[in-house]
């Protein structure tokens, strides 16, 4: 069956479809029973699946988390939320010393299948400590997966996808697309793939590399760089650990020409992975330097500044075209 | 709606100055009335209700400063709605729908794609040197330019002039051929055929697609299309002739659908337009797709002989050349006829000698025939 629906409730859909399949799905945070989370991701969840397996925690992360991975090594599926990604600091410990490494440390005796969701980025007019992008902090923690969709239908794929994962899945929600558009989801229950790019636009001059929220700049700027007769590639990322290098550089090794966009501060960010990948692999291809369209290394402003921070489309527009006139 | 926020004044203006309120908190207000004038960096803006309702509370006086977004009014007996979130705004979808369309890793035309391979160091070196690097194949290890290459390349260049890289339908000939001649098997056979019984004013080009009809159906193993990669044969009921037309931009061959179900005059007809789009460079891709043999008469030009190349995944060509006038041997008398030189190409992959001789004889039987025959 059909729904035209946002993301935020594409995740709900997801969420309900996951619990309807296994008893074992369990989901805790705060918030997530009654009020149906801050954003309303869980709404309904409580009276449809019972106190038992939709569980409100106190305001305590690190406790959410430590609950999720003892929950998961004994065979439950949990689905955590953590209210911003703000808060996921105090989760850390939980997340990078035993969910990343439980089944290293065990050596493969036990597992750790948990979801740990967090809303992030920029553009709601909320204070800094809701608004950041910190998602290279999770990437580089070696046994963990990193997944942020951009759109609702790879949103409910993506997130049975991580749930159906034997390893602890950090699922990025970029919030301010949370209800940006509708689109029609088909709630079959199908996964989608949680190691791959996915290839938005096809094109032959440039590629536009994004994830998250800024994918709905990227498409703008590419289809203003088509009313100009220039047709750029978008591919969205969705998976910023472990990343689909393959497909990245295929792309990259067609076009010649790459912009990176991401909210998060420039210096050590996701995108200065995804150019040295492209740099060491692809460097025989490459027609112009890559280029990068970020956030500033700086914190995440007020509101009353946050879109100064926040990349736009004419900030990708400018850079495409920098990139295309290099010769 | 409890709370009317200062809305978006337009061009990006993030705040305005309270002037006057046109309004008393307790008062009843309707659509549209006017609220409150401001002022803007660029105007005097006077801003209308959203809605009817009581006035509960007026936030700021005279002279204050509100920024786009904060409270201006708040209406009495109102719930606030539900913005799905306890901190900032989440903007809330437009009406409508659209469809997600994505492609699982990578794009088909990147899977295939083949680029240039060369260092930034190369690539600064070709366009100091003015060398093109897509007229230039690499020596390097992974078929990579290197420096000497285009070392090499702009000595040619000063040497005997720039190179100029093959386009369109040439760079599409060289493809094809350099294709045809890695894959198939090909041999010629050669023969004339007799005009001696044609009528003065008979159409060579019509006689000849006429008896290619006839030859497929006898010989159906020519008319087909041959996969080498999967060994494995296509064989076709309608024939489709390629037609090989000559022209100063390079060699097109436009497709002649079904010749062998069609009348000399609709054939003549079609073959007339596909000629006239080939030199207007108006014919569609789609009528150069899909011949099942072709057809090379050089005859117009000059040449007896020839070794007509097949184009994959074709299995047969033939060509004709000029029509000259010879002595034969009639009942042991010499007579002078007019005789057309054929070549006729096969692959033998696919078919036999036999197969091919039997195919060039019923061609020639079916030429020699009196035109009022013909059908």
């Amino acid at each position: 069956m059909s729904h035209n629906i946002t993301m935020v409730e594409a995740v709900n859909l997801a969420l309900k479809r996951a619990m309807h399949n296994s008893e074992d799905v369990v989901v805790l945070g705060e918030d997530v029973g009654p009020n149906g989370g801050v954003f309303r991701a869980t709404v309904d969840l409580r009276d449809e699946f019972g106190p038992r397996r939709v569980l409100d925690t106190p305001l305590a992360e690190a406790m959410i988390a430590g609950l999720s991975i003892g929950m998961a090594a004994q065979g439950l599926k949990p689905v955590a939320e953590i209210q911003f990604m703000g808060f996921i600091f105090p989760t850390l410990e939980q997340i990078m010393c035993h969910a990343a490494r439980l089944r290293n440390r065990t050596r493969g005796r036990l597992s750790c299948p948990m979801v740990l969701r967090a809303p992030f980025g920029g553009g709601i007019h909320a204070p800094e400590h809701h608004s950041e992008s910190t998602e290279a902090l999770l990437a580089h923690i070696p046994g963990l997966r990193v997944v942020i969709p951009s759109s609702p239908a790879r949103a409910y794929g993506l997130l049975l996808a991580a749930i159906e994962c034997p390893d602890p899945v950090i699922f990025l929600e970029p919030k301010r697309i949370y209800r940006a558009s509708k689109q029609a989801v088909e709630d079959n229950g199908i996964a989608l793939p949680l190691d791959t790019c996915f290839t938005l636009r096809e094109g032959s001059d440039i590629t536009l590399i994004s994830w998250g929220a800024m994918i709905t700049e990227t498409l703008q700027a590419a289809d203003q760089l088509a009313s100009q007769g220039i047709s750029a590639e978008v591919i969205d990322v969705a998976s910023v650990s472990p990343l689909d290098s393959e497909t990245l550089l295929a792309s990259v090794q067609k076009t010649g020409r790459c912009v990176i966009i991401h909210e998060a501060p420039r210096s050590g960010g996701v995108g200065a992975e995804i150019s040295a990948i492209l740099a060491e692999k692809g460097l025989l291809a490459l027609q112009a330097p890559i280029a990068r369209v970020t956030g500033y290394d700086t914190v995440m402003p007020y509101y009353r500044l946050e879109q100064h921070y926040l990349p736009n489309t004419q900030d990708i527009l400018e850079s495409a075209q920098q990139t295309l006139s290099f010769s | 709606m409890k709370y009317f926020k200062l809305p978006d004044l337009g061009e990006g203006l993030p705040e305005a100055d309270i002037l006057e309120w046109h309004i008393q908190e307790g008062d009843q207000v309707t659509t549209d009335q006017v609220l409150v004038s401001v002022e803007t960096a660029k105007a005097i803006i006077e801003i209308p209700s959203p809605q009817d309702g009581e006035i509960a509370h007026l936030f700021g006086q005279a002279g204050d400063t509100i920024h786009t977004g904060e409270p201006l009014i708040e209406f009495a007996n109102e719930e606030q709605e539900d913005t799905g979130t306890v901190v900032g705004e989440i903007s809330a979808a437009e009406p409508g729908t659209s469809k997600d369309s994505f492609i699982i890793g990578a794009a088909p035309s990147s899977r295939n794609h083949q680029q240039v391979q060369a260092t930034p160091a190369v690539r600064a070196l070709a366009q100091r040197l003015q060398v093109d690097l897509n007229s230039i194949s690499g020596t390097g290890q992974s078929g990579h330019i290197t420096p000497d290459d285009v070392q090499k390349a702009a000595d040619m260049n000063r040497l005997h002039g720039p190179v100029e890289p093959l386009k369109g339908v040439r760079k599409q000939m060289a493809r094809t051929m350099s294709q045809s001649h890695a894959e198939v098997v090909p041999v010629t056979l050669f023969e004339d055929a007799d005009l001696h019984s044609w009528p003065a004013d008979s159409d060579i080009t019509m006689r000849l697609i006429q008896a290619i009809a006839y030859a497929c159906a006898e010989v159906p193993i020519l008319n087909s299309w041959f996969d080498g990669q999967s060994m494995a044969l296509r064989q076709h009921e309608a024939t489709h002739l390629g037609v090989a037309v000559d022209t100063d931009k390079g060699l097109f061959v436009p497709v002649l659908r079904d010749i062998g179900t069609r009348t000399t005059d609709d054939l003549r007809t079609g073959l007339e337009c596909l000629r006239t789009d080939v030199r207007n460079r108006t014919i569609p891709a789609s009528e150069l797709q899909g011949a099942t043999i072709t057809l090379s008469n050089f005859g117009t030009l000059a040449g007896r002989y020839a070794t007509p190349i097949i184009v994959p995944p074709q299995v047969a060509i033939l060509g004709a050349g000029v029509v000259r006038e010879h002595p034969v041997a009639v009942n042991g008398q010499l007579e002078i006829h007019r005789l057309m030189p054929l070549s006729l190409t096969f692959d033998h992959r696919v078919a036999t000698g036999g197969e091919a001789a039997r195919f060039l004889a019923a061609l020639i039987k079916q030429l020699e025939q009196p035109f009022d025959e013909q059908l």
